[in-house]
């Protein structure tokens, strides 16, 4: 019996430690798996609730500053008087980003504009106007409405609504029953939504001109005669001055909002130079000096740019002859 | 013991396999790390990252802005793992089938006839029609796939917690 047995209960033996190995190896790599995914959630955890510290979780509710309208069409939002540093916000409601940082630091904007510690200048743009529609028509509309709102004093209320209502980059949006909708939201009276709802239809025909015959044509020609390169590089202002002199005509767009919101973008391009240049939406710019993403695009970021900026001086002028002029020269 | 005879195989590669593979799978964990840990850096802040990721136009807005905040941070997370070499199989698998979900993302984008930035490395949201480039970052991701997928494979790897531990010697 002896050496038969004793072989079999080595093999069992053996049999039994292996199963113990296996047994001891599953377990740690379940243990190291138990461990990594900890380590991810730690990181994911940790991380998200760094990074979402500085949000506000309810949004600025105070009295808003006195909003000046000014003669490019812009709005300035101060205290009256206040030195300050002059935070620009270049922004197109078509813009994805632009909304981001609408939703992101709109607040910071305007309790810093409510405390006294900057001068916000909104300046609306339209750096879609050449994109094909919807994308170029809605920019337009949402721009000509904003400017719309602006005579009746709630920009910077309609220009919250704009953001929070984009459409979908090429869905056909702000629409002109919308638009109107929005107005009476923001706190227009009745009255001056009657001058409101008509100018807004108005700046849809024109919107609607300039995107859908206007400016193909015009692309078309100048295509032809100029090049598609050199059409390439030239801005939008540029190009209707050249249509001016080739044979198209655009003094429907002369008084119009439309108009007035293409004149903006076209100013942007030289305004500042090198560094500062103007690349896209959104920009800010503090004291004429344009911001980096990471500092524009969190919280943290514009809050210390503001407070480390010096006062600065608005560049435009208030439109009309009030003379009130929040910085005084 | 039983691999004492190693040195006296002649110098076929299956027999060369052995010896290279932990250091193929080495740089692979380095070079997956190093991708994750670019696109994550590159992808603040997160306000740019929700952008593009709402850009694919795939999510409700809340669980986009969720996507943009965390993503970044799972990326740096799989490639910490991956630098120092811990639960190396899995970290691999979960990177390719991570690379897996964002080509479907891609492939979708494009099926629908979107013109969008696919914002792997910051960036992202809507380019000219012209200047997507569906089909780079495509390539580039199954390039990452197969990365991942060669450390699930072949875990085992020197400098590695694992080792330390007694998994994939």
């Amino acid at each position: 019996m002896g050496s038969e047995a004793r072989k079999r209960s080595r093999e069992r033996l053996k049999e039994q430690r292996a199963k113990e190995k296996r047994a001891a190896q599953r377990k740690k790599t379940l243990l190291v798996v138990g461990v990594a995914a900890i380590v991810v959630v730690l990181i994911v955890g940790v991380g998200y609730a760094v990074l979402t510290a500085d949000r506000r979780d309810s949004g600025f509710e105070g009295a808003l500053p006195p909003q000046v309208l000014q003669e490019d069409g812009s709005v300035v939002l101060a205290e009256e008087g206040v030195e300050a540093p002059v935070v620009e916000v270049y922004a197109d409601y078509q813009c994805p980003a632009c909304r981001q940082f609408e939703l992101l630091n709109g607040d910071t904007l305007k309790e810093s504009a409510a405390e006294g510690e900057a001068i916000v200048h909104y300046r609306p743009v339209s750096i879609f106007a050449q994109q094909p529609a919807p994308i170029s028509s809605n920019s337009l509309r949402a721009g000509a409405a904003a400017r719309a709102a602006a005579d009746a004093g709630v920009f910077v209320q309609y220009n919250d609504l704009l953001f929070e209502n984009q459409p979908a980059e090429g869905q056909e949006g702000f629409t002109v029953a919308e638009l109107q909708e929005w107005f009476r939201e923001a706190g227009g009276t009745e009255e001056e939504a009657e001058t409101f709802d008509a100018r807004v239809e108005e700046e849809a025909e024109v919107v609607e001109r300039f995107t859908q015959d206007y400016l193909p044509a015009l692309t078309e020609s100048a295509a032809e005669e100029i090049g598609e390169d050199t059409l390439g590089t030239m801005v939008l202002s540029d190009l209707i001055s050249w249509g001016a002199d080739h044979g198209h005509d655009p003094s429907f767009l002369e008084g119009t909002y439309t108009g007035e919101i293409i004149d903006a973008t076209g100013t942007i391009y030289t305004r500042y130079s090198g560094d500062n240049m103007f690349r896209g939406t959104p920009a800010v710019y503090i004291n004429g000096e344009l911001l980096s993403n990471d500092t524009a695009m969190t919280v943290r970021g514009l809050t210390q740019a503001i407070a480390e900026a010096d006062a600065g001086e608005v560049q435009t002028e208030p439109l009309g002859d009030g003379g009130e002029a929040d910085t005084s020269q | 013991m039983d691999t004492a005879d190693d040195t006296t195989a002649p110098p076929a590669s299956p027999t060369r396999w052995p010896a290279v593979q932990p250091w193929i799978t080495l740089a692979c964990r380095l070079g997956l790390a190093g991708v994750l840990l670019y696109a994550a850096v590159s992808k603040y802040p997160p306000a740019l990252s929700i952008q593009a990721v709402e850009a694919y136009d795939l999510f409700p807005v809340e669980i986009a802005e969720l996507i943009g905040y965390t993503l970044p941070l799972f990326e740096i997370a799989l490639a910490l793992l991956l630098l120092v070499g811990l639960a190396t199989r899995f970290t691999g698998a979960v990177s390719a089938l991570l690379m897996i979900a964002f080509i479907a993302g891609i492939v979708s984008a494009m099926a629908r006839g979107l013109s969008i930035d696919c914002g792997c490395f910051g960036g992202g949201g809507q380019v000219d029609p012209g200047e997507t480039s569906y089909g780079l970052s495509i390539a580039r991701d199954i390039g990452f796939a197969a990365l991942g997928a060669f450390i699930a494979i072949w875990p085992r790897s020197p400098f590695a917690v694992d080792r330390a531990l007694g998994l994939f010697r």
